[in-house]
């Protein structure tokens, strides 16, 4: 009795527990235990998450072979397993044996299969099989560099919550129309499209990324949108055809996101929005606005400034702006027109809630001090704020620190860090 | 009592206690903060109205046992204090997750029975970095498994995806231990590396040496297709592995059978320093070479293996690998009785008798 007590006690823990750590484990390691003894032999097979990743691979980098070998491992895992295969994630960094996969997602999608995760690698874009489009208990999609073809037919995966779609290769209409007839979708992610016209049409979304040269974004129905991230590179073409354009875009974009908590903004994003005319419309209030990060604003042009301005004097309830600069250290030498530059800034406004700004990518040029002496002075109980300087500008530290001594602060709590490199 | 003397006393009456009894019996206080952090006892204490005494203590599940309970009950005191940061909690788990497996599978289970999902996270995470990168034999000593799966058993096809020509070898070497463990066992089954040339006037000569008579020297020319045929049947029916996977692919016509075959060839010839390997890894499934070596087969016979194999397979689906092996056994035994001899190379061979025992 004495040498059972010292012994086994893993192989009797709760099937639960055992299927914790199976899944904790590589899946090679995790298939390996099925030699263990009698009682680990069919643990494995009903483990109901499949990541098949580089940690299958061996060490040998013998391409062909082990690509083989990774093929087969593949196949031999989904014949053995027995029960219901919840998520199967492929990630491997080559690939060129494609039928394989068009197999696995055959078998998959006579299953009732919830995440798919295909992850391909660089070369010659897999094109993904119809078959996909009958997985309609999926709840979550990750795509990363295939080709995307639904069917006229296709409905949409009813289930479906969240979306990750990356250089993948799919026609304008058919992902609007994929968006929309996902009625569950909460998170759509998009990145690395081209020259994409996007409406966007989804009752539920709440996360929201893009990344990549957009068009134009219209957030046609998106009213529980929670946080936007958005990094849109505009290239000539795109400034050709917005400067044509006379609608707004601050309105197209943010008109219709009552809840947003959160806005991210980088590269060329605050120039897109501050294209078109705002003047006469309403202003639109963003009760739940907390969080604002905005990257490469150019502080010299007027219009990015009066976007930024228009946010955070609309977000009552803001508590963190981040923002980094992108002037060009040149434009300092011009004269500024800072009295028409003081204008810009409300006088009386108030950021109750406002406690932490963070400045980052600083030049000093007087438009970026203008905007901390307004922040400075219009922010009661602010906390911190820190400031970074571009490396460009090193020399300017000084007289950057002088000025910034003069500013009035409306908080006594303030501690402004001047960021050292 | 004045204000005073109720504001020294108040303190010490209202910290509260909560009364556990393990299964061995003794009964403890816990400070009761510390004790509802497990959502058993909060459970016990706040819908059956127990714990409060030492005669209406809670009746802790039998996996606890009263070390387990201190270290359960030391992790409940530590984060159970709304303060700490998390780079605190983290390191704490750190250091407390420091103990021999036995310990973390009885705390595991312990934390289980209790219903305190945070430890059974640590524990299991613990346990599972203690099993990952390891050999199967290292797992075994670590936990105490029992070594009781057979040999056929462990060499299951189920083909590790480490897959270099010293560990294709190895994996040919275990086919010809399990075949040798077959012969030793059950003599009337086959199964063997084909030889495909010379296979006739070897068997002839044989037969001559083990005296067969000259009947069977005339069937034998006939007979011996047979068994070649019947050879690749059976090797097939025996395959859990690949030949059985590419067959079935090869069915839906997706997937050439010649693939397969390429590869091995490649590897053939290798067979020098073999013995080295025998000390490694034993958790590499022999992927069934010889059938690999039956994959270059000429052409006439792919259809017919295929017809099978399709057969086979939806057979195979509904049965149980044990009980597989039963029936490979039993299908040995309709086959003729083979000698066996050893070939230059250290492979085997199959001497065809056309003797019937």
């Amino acid at each position: 009795m004495e040498d059972l007590k010292a012994g086994d006690c893993i192989s009797d823990l709760p099937e639960s527990i055992i299927e914790t750590i199976l899944t904790l484990l590589p899946i090679r390691d995790a298939v390996r235990t099925c030699i263990l003894s009698s009682k680990w032999r069919y643990r494995w097979t009903t483990l109901p998450d499949l990541v098949f990743d580089d940690r299958c691979l061996s060490m040998y980098n013998d391409g062909k072979l082990e690509q083989h070998s990774f093929i087969k491992f593949v196949t031999r895992v989904l014949l053995l397993h027995q029960g219901p295969i919840n998520k199967f994630q492929l990630a491997t960094s080559f690939w060129q044996c494609y039928p394989d996969i068009d197999q696995w997602v055959l078998f998959l999608s006579r299953g009732d299969i919830k995440e798919l995760i295909l992850e391909l690698g660089e070369g010659k874009w897999y094109k993904v099989p119809a078959r996909l489009f009958n997985c309609n208990k999926l709840t979550q999609l990750e795509l990363i560099r295939c080709e995307l073809d639904p069917p006229p037919a296709f409905k949409g995966f009813s289930w479906l919550k969240g979306l990750s779609l990356h250089q993948v290769s799919i026609a304008p209409e058919a992902i609007e129309s994929l968006i929309s007839s996902c009625p569950l979708l909460e998170r759509l992610l998009l990145s690395y499209f081209d020259s994409l016209s996007l409406n966007v049409r989804a009752a539920n979304l709440k996360f929201l990324y893009l990344e990549g040269e957009f068009r134009d974004i219209c957030l046609e129905h998106t009213p529980l949108l929670v946080t936007v991230s958005v990094a849109m590179y505009m290239t000539d073409d795109n400034t050709e055809y917005f400067e044509q354009s006379s609608s707004c875009s601050f309105i197209k974009f943010l008109g219709g996101v009552p809840h947003l908590e959160r806005l991210t903004g980088q590269i060329d994003f605050t120039k897109y929005l501050s294209i078109g005319d705002y003047q006469g419309i309403r202003p639109i209030t963003f009760s739940y606005l907390k969080v604002i990060e905005l990257y490469e604003v150019s502080f010299e042009d007027t219009k990015e400034m009066l976007v930024v301005l228009r946010l955070i004097t609309n977000s009552p309830h803001l508590k963190e702006i981040q923002i980094s600069g992108s002037s060009n250290a040149a434009a300092i030498t011009e004269a500024p027109n800072l009295d028409f530059w003081a204008t810009i800034f409300p006088k009386d406004c108030t950021f109750r809630h406002l406690k932490v700004v963070k400045m980052t990518d600083m030049s000093g040029v007087p438009h970026e001090m203008e905007f901390i002496k307004f922040l400075l002075a219009s922010s009661p109980v602010l906390e911190m704020m820190s400031i970074a300087l571009s490396l460009y500008v090193r020399d300017r530290r000084l007289s950057m620190l002088i000025e910034l001594l003069q500013f009035r602060r409306a908080s006594a709590q303030a501690a402004i860090f001047f960021m050292q490199d | 009592m004045s204000e005073v003397d109720m504001a020294v006393i108040k303190p010490e009456m209202m910290k509260s206690y909560v009364w556990l009894q393990t299964t061995d019996g003794s009964i403890q206080q816990v400070e009761q903060e510390v004790a509802m952090f497990c959502p058993f006892i909060c459970h016990e204490v706040l819908q059956k109205g127990m714990g409060s005494s030492k005669s209406y203590a809670i009746c802790l599940p039998q996996r606890v046992n009263p070390a387990m309970l201190s270290l359960v009950l030391d992790y409940c005191r530590f984060h159970q204090v709304p303060g700490r940061s998390n780079k605190e909690r983290k390191s704490f788990d750190e250091k407390f997750i420091r103990m021999d497996t036995k310990r973390l599978c009885e705390l595991t289970s312990a934390a289980d029975s209790l219903q305190l999902k945070p430890l059974v996270d640590l524990t299991s995470r613990a346990l599972a970095r203690i099993i990952e990168g390891k050999t199967p034999e290292e797992i075994r000593e670590i936990f105490h498994l029992p070594d009781d799966l057979t040999e056929e058993e462990k060499l299951e096809p189920l083909k590790n995806t480490t897959d270099d020509p010293r560990i294709r070898l190895l994996n040919r070497l275990y086919a010809k231990k399990r075949k040798e463990l077959r012969e030793r066992e059950k003599l009337k089954i086959v199964e063997a590396e084909e030889e495909r040339v010379d296979d006739r006037s070897v068997d002839e000569l044989l037969s001559f040496i083990n005296g067969g008579n000259g009947d069977s020297k005339v069937l034998k020319t006939s007979k011996n297709k047979k068994k070649r045929r019947r050879r690749k049947d059976q090797q097939k029916n025996a395959s859990h592995s690949e030949v059985a996977e590419t067959d079935e692919r090869e069915s839906n016509g997706l997937h050439p059978m010649c693939h397969d075959t390429e590869l091995d060839d490649e590897f053939r010839p290798s067979s020098s320093g073999a013995s080295k390997l025998q000390d490694g890894e034993d958790d590499i499934f022999a992927p069934k070479v010889e059938f690999d070596d039956v994959d270059d087969e000429i052409d006439p016979a792919l259809k017919e293996k295929i017809d099978r194999e399709v057969e086979d397979f939806a057979r195979r689906l509904n049965s149980v690998w044990p009980e597989r092996m039963q029936e490979l056994l039993s299908f040995g035994q309709e086959r003729r009785p083979v000698h066996f001899a050893v070939n230059g190379n250290g492979t085997l061979r199959r001497c065809g008798s056309a003797e019937q025992k």
